[in-house]
């Protein structure tokens, strides 16, 4: 299996394919979203810009589906970069690989990248990949659900105090430890999922180039569900996302 | 595969960037656009929908004023047959009147002819009276008589200057 280049600076560590792989999705995000809105226009919209409110409204209808539409705008620009940026990286690790064999120790600008250690655990020989998508890492999938942790219990606790602390007793305060259990499984999950799904396809696409000629076929119909996969997921973390969020910012009387 | 807690705190700023930017850059102005593209399609729909009105009322209008132009019409026709029959009385009358004025004349025409046929017959026959008393007198007048009658006027003639 590929091992990513860790890059250790002062103590820290930084997974340089997964930054890499997170620049380059963002680059990819701006500069598509600013093509669609180079030329906006009211009555003759460019098809890049049709495309754009498709997206858009898309998202809309699935926010406005789980809260009330006056509090939906400020949330689809949050959905709508969510459901990009993930679409975008999932698609990265699909059409090539970066990778490099390394024997012995590997240094950038002075840094070590594969350290003598990291190698010996290897057998003296290890391929590295610059190359992935960087939701097919769970730590950066951990960050995306990080954000939407913070910020369902952020915008429950501004928006309906009362309300965000009485649904840890509901319906009897005997649930709490189950309420409890489901405030950590929801960004659990929400990493998990996104992270399992993108690596399970990630390692059946090395799996298979394993294979040689052979494996053409079987990789043409593999990456072509992967696309399938990844905007199904980027659409599961969306909604899930505009889910939670509803749910604790919106408390409906009754 | 390890945990590099880097790449978490990475991801999150990144996004977060990446969100500030494209809120900035691209939503912000779709939003806009969408918003405004929504606003001319009500605008417009509310126009057609006035014009509509409009329409209605004009196409009310015209029915009425057709309406009215009819009953004008109508009106008038019914006016002229009134004023024609009223006419054509008058013009009856005026016949009369005038049929009744001639005779009238006439009557009163043939009642002075009559009294001044009346009149010369009177005078006719006092003139033929006396011309037949004349006759009678002549045979019965004497010479003698003649005489006298004649000096008496001469008399008189000569007796007045």
């Amino acid at each position: 299996m590929h091992i990513f280049p860790i890059l250790e600076i002062g103590g820290l560590e930084f997974d340089l394919s997964s930054i890499l792989g997170i620049l380059v999705s963002c680059i990819i995000c701006f500069v598509l979203a600013r093509l669609a809105v180079r030329n906006l226009s009211v009555d003759k919209p460019s098809k890049l810009q049709n495309f754009m409110e498709w997206a858009l409204e898309f998202v809309h209808n699935t926010v406005a589906g789980t809260m009330p539409i006056k509090h939906a705008r400020k949330y689809i620009a949050l959905g709508a970069t969510i459901i990009f940026f993930i679409f975008v990286s999932n698609l990265l690790g699909l059409p090539f690989g970066v990778v490099f064999d390394a024997h012995e120790e590997l240094k950038l600008i002075g840094y070590t990248i594969i350290s003598e250690g990291t190698l010996a655990e290897h057998g003296g020989h290890a391929h590295i990949a610059f190359w992935k998508s960087p939701t097919a890492d769970l730590s950066v999938t951990a960050g995306l659900a990080l954000i939407v942790f913070v910020l369902i219990h952020y915008l429950g606790i501004k928006n309906n105090t009362k309300h965000y602390f009485k649904h840890y007793i509901e319906p009897f305060p005997i649930f709490l430890p189950l309420n409890l259990m489901k405030v950590v499984s929801k960004p659990l999950t929400l990493a998990l999922r996104l992270y399992a799904n993108i690596f399970a396809g990630e390692v059946l696409i090395a799996t298979i180039l394993m294979l040689g000629w052979i494996g053409i076929p079987m990789l043409a119909v593999w990456q072509g569900f992967s696309i399938f996969v990844g905007a199904i997921q980027a659409f599961l973390f969306t909604v899930l996302t505009m889910v939670y969020i509803a749910e604790s910012t919106v408390h409906e009387e009754h | 595969m390890e945990f590099v807690w880097t790449s978490t705190v990475i991801a999150i700023i990144a996004f977060a960037l990446l969100y500030w930017l494209l809120e900035k850059y691209a939503f912000g102005p779709l939003f806009g656009v969408m918003e405004k593209r929504r606003e001319l399609v009500q605008e417009q729909i509310a126009s057609a929908e006035n014009s509509r009105e409009e329409a209605a009322r004009h196409l009310e209008e015209q029915k009425q004023a057709l309406q009215e132009a009819r009953k004008e019409a109508y009106a008038i026709i019914e006016q002229a047959k009134s004023t024609s029959v009223k006419q054509a009385d008058d013009i009856i009358a005026t016949a009369k009147s005038e049929a009744g004025r001639l005779k009238e004349e006439a009557v009163k025409d043939i009642e002075t002819e009559k009294n001044k046929a009346v009149l010369s017959l009177r005078s006719e026959v006092s003139g033929l009276s006396v011309k037949i008393a004349s006759k009678i007198i002549e045979k019965q007048v004497d010479e003698k008589e003649q005489k006298q009658l004649v000096d008496q006027y001469l008399k008189e003639v000569g007796g007045k200057p």
